[in-house]
């Protein structure tokens, strides 16, 4: 394997590193003042909307968008399709750093973040949040183990990178479980709502139905990133190794579809597709543009031999599906009008993020794209395959 | 759910005067701030044109249910539901994260959005005034209810009393317990003349909110084996058949598969 590694930069980065440190110390700042005077002191959230903007974009997006790590590892290592193998450690770091974001973004969200270790003391199996917790600290250990190697090349460790090597496998395997079990376990943080969420997302399937889009949501960021870093470090584009995921986002999206349908006919929420206002909408809206949309382009041979047509489809596609995430966990989530009597505290019953809150995710964004900027120029990320075939530009 | 035998609350609408004089005596007796409250009362105002007016209000706070959506969602294990009746909430084992508001189809617990991390910011609601009913008394909003709205006892011999009210004044009530069978039942029984919507309370059906979350929490394990024996078979699958088609191309043309072979 070559070590070496050849970046060039087409652009210069140290006006976008002083902007990055910038929202990154802002993002602190913001923190420091949470901390002291409470949750209520930077955001919107009340006890109605006691979730927001940190659990839609942090949570539900950022774990959404690290799904190409356990897409892209099962792809080499258990479909042993060898020619993906240059995609493996750049979606690997993206997921890498998308769980380690959301553990952050975690302290700032949790009333009590000094006290993140009862996780481990009082466990109560009943409750999605802590299987959540528990998979969220699992899937990154493995990740970093599995990411670990490129560590230890640049460190020329070779004896353990070979050792974690020999075990790379079982490793991929136990990851992509539980990475399963945590996509899905995102959905089923909702079941507890049925209440609240409304019918068009609500449904027992919820946890199917994440792990699907998971899938397809994996599949483009593979192909956003790919595309992107191709791009910014000047290296070829596999084209033809991406036309072949393209292909498969294609059944991913129309089984996530037969699924989502099927389940509303089955249930006798067909009435609610054109009926609910604002809610039908919505789901038009996410359907259309993160399912249909991509499922027709990725359709046409000559968008898929396209480098553009490839980032094009799946930046569509990543934005229908992070509006899925958004809707499931805020846009959708209904409660009752306020009642002349209630109290101030109740009555909060329209909610929109405050630019704090939005800041801190934005600060902890910033890290994560600064880390990346980090480990891909220190550490053998992106490796160079000169004798590829498929490179075009 | 007649045969559960703890203590409940009976609340009628039709005797309820909006004083708020439950507030207040909660607020005393659990020592809580000016800005927060347990307990509210609510309705959605006067209704009718003059003089043909009407006003329905409810007293709101912890129903106390039976089976608690709180309990099941709450990852530390804050929440208990203690065997007379009170469901109660433990701070020091909360990580304030704000599930429980989010399960609980009442919207009961409340969180301290303004204290920060030296004050500690903790979940509130109502805990059918424990150190009272531990000592024999009853919890404070009841005791000070001037119209007799508010009730407190044994959750059998209530649901009788609400039973007989309907029957005795059937033109005067709407035929209906609410709390009897919502959710799984509740510790707080209400009889009302208006529909319980316009009290605020939500319509939900007889099984708790937390059924198919949890009925789907226990497809976990066997989905981890189910997940993981695919998984590792593919794996297994597809090694041989690679393995295979490789002796195979080795045979037919040696210098091709050395070239796939990379690294």
């Amino acid at each position: 394997m070559k070590l070496e590694i050849r970046i060039h930069p087409r652009f210069h980065l140290k006006p976008l590193v002083v902007i990055l440190l910038a929202l990154m110390g802002l993002a602190f700042i913001i923190a420091m003042v949470r901390y002291a005077g409470g949750i209520g002191a930077i955001s919107n959230l009340s006890n109605a909307y006691p979730w927001g903007f940190w659990v839609s974009f942090d949570l539900y997006t950022g774990i959404a968008i690290s799904s190409g790590a356990f897409i892209i590892t099962a792809v080499v290592y258990i479909f042993e399709l060898e020619q993906f193998r240059p995609l493996v450690r750049p979606t690997l770091l993206t997921g890498l750093l998308g769980y380690i974001m959301e553990v952050i973004a975690l302290l700032v969200d949790l009333g009590h973040p000094e006290r993140i270790w009862h996780y481990f003391i009082y466990q109560n199996f009943t409750s999605f949040l802590l299987v959540i917790g528990l998979y969220v600290m699992a899937y990154a250990a493995i990740m970093l183990v599995e990411f670990a190697p490129a560590i230890f090349e640049r460190l020329k460790w070779d004896k353990l990178s070979a050792f974690i090597r020999r075990f790379m496998k079982p490793l991929v395997i136990l990851g992509a479980v539980i990475s399963t079990l945590h996509q899905g376990a995102l959905g089923a943080l909702l079941l507890i709502q049925p209440a609240k969420l409304y019918p068009l997302w609500w449904t027992p399937l919820l946890p199917v139905l994440f792990f699907i889009s998971a899938v397809a949501i994996g599949l483009a960021m593979i192909l956003f990133e790919s595309s992107l870093s191709s791009r910014y470090f000047k290296r070829g584009l596999e084209v033809h190794l991406l036309g072949k995921l393209a292909r498969a986002i294609r059944f991913v999206l129309g089984l996530y579809l037969v699924v989502k349908f099927g389940q509303l006919a089955y249930a006798g929420d067909l009435g609610y597709l054109f009926t609910s206002g604002l809610m039908s909408v919505l789901f038009w809206a996410e359907i259309l543009i993160g399912v249909v949309t991509p499922l027709v382009l990725f359709s046409i041979k000559r968008i898929r031999k396209n480098p553009n047509g490839l980032l094009i489809g799946s930046i569509i596609l990543l934005l229908g599906m992070i509006m899925n995430r958004f809707d499931v966990s805020w846009f959708a989530i209904q409660h009752p009008d306020p009642l002349t009597y209630m109290p101030m505290f109740m009555s909060a019953v329209h909610y929109f993020p405050s630019l704090p809150e939005v800041l801190v995710s934005v600060g902890i964004f910033s890290a994560g794209l600064l880390a990346f900027g980090l480990a891909v120029k220190y550490l053998p990320v992106f490796e160079t395959n000169e004798d590829q075939h498929d490179i075009v530009s | 759910m007649t045969d559960i035998q703890h203590k409940t609350f009976l609340f009628d609408a039709t005797r309820c005067i909006d004083c708020r004089a439950c507030m207040v005596a909660c607020s005393v007796e659990n020592k809580i701030p000016m800005n927060k409250t347990r307990i509210w009362v609510a309705g959605v105002g006067l209704k009718g044109e003059f003089p043909a007016l009407e006003r329905a209000s409810m007293v709101y706070h912890c129903m106390h249910c039976n089976e608690p959506d709180c309990l099941s969602a709450c990852p530390v294990g804050a929440y208990s539901k203690r065997l007379d009746g009170p469901v109660i909430y433990d701070p020091k084992k909360c990580i304030g994260c704000r599930y429980c508001m989010n399960a609980c189809p009442f919207g009961m617990p409340h969180f301290d959005y303004d204290k920060g991390l030296i004050d500690g910011a903790f979940i509130d609601k109502c805990s059918m005034c424990t150190q009272r009913i531990d000592v024999g008394l009853e919890p404070a909003c009841m005791a000070t209810c001037p119209t007799g709205a508010l009730m407190f006892g044994e959750r059998d011999e209530l649901l009788k009393y609400a039973h007989d009210r309907l029957t005795a004044q059937p033109a005067r009530y709407l035929n209906h317990v609410y709390g009897e069978s919502e959710n799984g039942g509740t510790s707080y029984l209400i009889l009302s003349h208006v529909p319980f919507k316009e009290l605020g309370l939500p319509e939900l059906p007889s099984s708790p909110v937390k059924d198919i979350s949890e009925a789907v929490m226990r497809l976990t394990l066997p989905s981890t084996l189910g997940v993981g024996a695919v998984l590792t078979g593919l794996a297994v699958g597809v090694h041989m058949v690679n393995q295979k088609k490789e002796s195979g191309a080795k045979k037919a043309d040696h210098s091709e598969s050395s070239a796939q072979k990379t690294k």
